[in-house]
């Protein structure tokens, strides 16, 4: 089983979803002078020939420790069957999503924390595990904020919550040899979760430091980096924070302005620290979104929605550094180099974590392959 | 902070918004972002969406391109005499054009601001300069060289607009946030901090601000000053706010008018003028693409006459006192006249013959 193997490698993953469609002109492609190219510059990077977006000058210092995929076209308009084709790897179906994939290969029962953590202060509460079960969901933290009820109450002290909980387990026991397994795991599965963040529940104590704050910032995305940083130290598997404020149908250059402004440093500092702790061999990074923006720039300064050309990121955990995938043509209007979609990326991802995709899911008695069998991986940026 | 006292003469009666109607479009390739007339009307500069300067000689239509930005201008001004341009782009760039030559010269060429430089103005003598941007400051120049003269910090948020007092040794400026500012460019210090919360709005679902003064302007004899803009933000990223212009006094800093447009009108106010007999004018983008013009009195908040324009208008600028160009985001410069069309010339009307 390849889970047991992939649980001994300690990898693991941090996806960072700039939602609402950011704009690859404004961020990893940007086309300076062009008819759509828009009012920003491009700037140098750590890595020679590669250019980025002047709005992100910390990031660019640093794309020795990342690539940059330029050419997906995902052929999907619409943010929610674009944000799902991103996290399942497949254009339609009731699939897992990266997450929870990773949840369920890399965090073994002896985890420490929930398999998959997302950050985020919005969005619904999706059925993230599909057939993998409820203990690799998705546990949604709403920003900085402890989930509730982490302390015992009162009246309870751990002798007699364990006493509790016992009694719990035996009243269950009978009761699941006449029902559906999968129904009882689910509701297991949640006092297991609840169970781990209570003995952890230290993570969530305390304020950030004033040095960590001065290098983060003090808004509320910084805040999640750092919290991502302490849960992946911590061992958490996966850790997915959302950034929201990207669905620029209007003002779309201030408003990438204001929000990758917020992105680009703690999204560095975070970098820094994988980094300098050792970590970053063996952390996926990922900058995702859902689809890109249109190259034509409508009268309210805005761009639309666009899945046809647009661009990610990723980095750490062996992905090949400083690479840059496919090409769009000069006006970025098609891919012209090295089409991709989000299957590609799904495979990639994975298989960058040592997962191999084409295998099957370890579900007795169904046949489903990780990946989609009609992609494949970006091998290039794998070594 | 004394209102200036000028001597001017009177305004031709003929000038009327009502008859307001186009009488020229000059035509450019890409969409217009700003745009300024020169003050002996004769020349009109317009910025786009590429990296020119277009200027268009309003007597003979010529075409000139100016190149060297390299990212879009977003705010042209020209000197009193016609003979210099100023211009600043999202790259934070500072340039002034020696417009005496057939092609215009690069006088001087400055980076200005770490950032965007959203606004160059000049002062009331034609000595400085002021800008400001991205990099949360306020600049003064001296426009003869374009050496930096001063700088005002103290902004929190990205500032949009700056402009001098028509004769008070003072500045506004105002921010994305609505936090303006006086500065006193004698002592270097700011004289007065308030906030126009009406021009700012948090877009709670997106976590962005939006706001700023897309356009700031002083009423030639110093009492009051406009900044137009946007307010009751409920959906910034579709384009769902709505668009202001606010008349502030320049005693007080309190806002005398809050000229809106007609209630169904969603989108951003990018241009406001004083016009010399006291009224102003506005103009404004919707979200649909298309655009209006404002005219407004000092006796309400409602316009008392609107000219709806089938194109989006980002920019405006008065050409003497009967004309006013409206740089539209399809990439026309409209020039409209104020006063009565005149009568076209009978003509005997023609009659086809089958040949």
């Amino acid at each position: 089983m390849q889970a047991d193997r992939l649980r001994q490698s300690g990898k693991r993953i941090l996806q960072i979803f700039l939602q609402g469609g950011v704009s690859q002109l404004e961020s990893w492609d940007p086309k300076p002078g062009t008819r759509y190219g828009g009012p920003f510059r491009a700037i140098p990077t750590s890595v020679p020939g590669m250019h980025i977006s002047e709005l992100l000058p910390h990031t660019a210092r640093r794309m020795h420790h990342l690539s940059i995929v330029r050419s997906i076209n995902s052929k999907i308009n619409d943010h929610r069957q674009g944000m799902l084709y991103m996290e399942r790897g497949r254009p339609a179906g009731d699939f897992p999503y990266l997450g929870s994939v990773a949840s369920k290969y890399l965090a073994g029962p002896e985890a420490t924390l929930p398999g998959y953590i997302h950050i985020t202060t919005r969005g619904l509460n999706d059925q993230t595990a599909a057939f993998l079960g409820a203990q690799h969901a998705e546990l949604t933290l709403r920003g900085v904020q402890p989930p509730d009820n982490l302390q015992l109450p009162g009246q309870l002290d751990p002798e007699l919550d364990a006493q509790r909980e016992s009694l719990r387990r035996q009243f269950d026991e009978p009761f699941a040899r006449r029902r559906s397994n999968a129904e009882l795991a689910n509701y297991d599965a949640a006092f297991k979760q609840a169970e781990l963040l209570m003995a952890r529940k230290k993570i969530f104590a305390g304020e950030a430091s004033p040095r960590d704050l001065e290098r983060y910032g003090t808004h509320d995305f910084a805040k999640y980096c750092l919290l991502a940083r302490t849960l992946l130290e911590n061992g958490a598997t996966c850790v997915k924070v959302t950034h929201h404020g990207y669905d620029s149908h209007a003002e779309n250059f201030n408003f990438h302005l204001e929000q990758l402004e917020e992105f680009d440093k703690p999204f560095s500092m975070l970098l820094d620290d994988l980094h300098d702790r050792g970590m970053l061999d063996s952390t996926l990074v990922l900058i995702c979104s859902e689809f890109g923006r249109t190259p034509k720039i409508n009268t309210k300064y805005g761009r639309d929605h666009w899945g046809t050309a647009w661009s990610t990121v990723l980095g750490g955990c062996g992905v090949q550094p400083g690479a840059i995938i496919g090409a769009t043509n000069a006006e970025g209007t098609e891919v012209a180099d090295r089409e991709v979609d989000s299957g590609h990326l799904f495979h990639t991802y994975l298989r960058a974590v040592g997962l191999d995709t084409y295998a099957e899911h370890d579900l007795p008695g169904r046949s489903i392959p990780i990946g989609d069998p009609a992609a494949e991986e970006i091998g290039e940026l794998l070594s | 902070m004394n209102p200036a006292e000028t001597k001017t003469e009177p305004v031709a009666a003929s000038v009327d918004p009502v008859h307001t109607h186009v009488v020229a479009e000059y035509k450019h390739q890409r969409p217009l972002t700003t745009l300024a007339c020169d003050p002996a009307g004769r020349l009109l500069a317009a910025g786009a969406e590429d990296l020119n300067v277009q200027l268009w000689d309003l007597q003979s239509d010529r075409q000139r391109t100016l190149e060297g930005h390299d990212s879009w201008v977003r705010s042209v001004r020209f000197s009193a005499d016609g003979s210099r341009l100023y211009t600043a782009c999202w790259g934070g760039v500072l340039k002034a054009w020696d417009l005496t030559a057939d092609q215009p010269q690069v006088l001087y060429s400055v980076q200005a601001h770490q950032g965007s430089a959203r606004w160059v103005g000049v002062s009331p003598d034609g000595r400085w300069l002021v800008t400001c941007g991205n990099d949360l400051l306020v600049k003064i120049w001296d426009a003869g060289d374009g050496s930096l003269r001063q700088v005002f910090a103290g902004h929190a948020r990205h500032v949009y607009g700056a402009q001098f007092h028509p004769t008070a040794p003072l500045l506004v400026s105002q921010d994305l946030v609505g936090g303006v500012k006086l500065w006193n460019y004698l002592t270097g210090q700011p004289e007065h901090t308030f906030v126009a919360d009406m021009m700012t709005g948090y877009d709670k679902k997106f976590a962005a601000d939006m706001g700023g003064s897309r356009d700031l302007q002083f009423d030639p004899d110093g009492t009051a000053w406009a900044s137009a803009g946007i307010t009751k933000l409920t959906n910034g990223f579709a384009g769902d706010q709505d668009p202001l212009i606010v008349l502030f006094d320049w005693q007080t800093c309190k806002p005398l008018r809050r000229f809106h447009a007609a209630k169904n009108f969603k989108g951003i106010a990018w241009g406001v003028r004083f016009h010399r007999s006291g009224f102003v004018i506005g103009a404004g983008a919707h979200k649909n693409g298309k655009g209006a013009l404002w005219f407004y009195n000092r006796q309400q908040d409602e316009p008392f006459h609107t000219v709806a324009t089938p194109r989006a208008a980002r920019g405006l600028d008065l050409i003497g006192e009967d004309r006013f160009a409206v740089a539209h985001a399809d990439g026309t410069a409209s020039v409209y006249q104020m006063t009565e069309p005149e009568a076209e010339p009978q003509t005997e009307p023609q009659t086809e013959t089958e040949g």
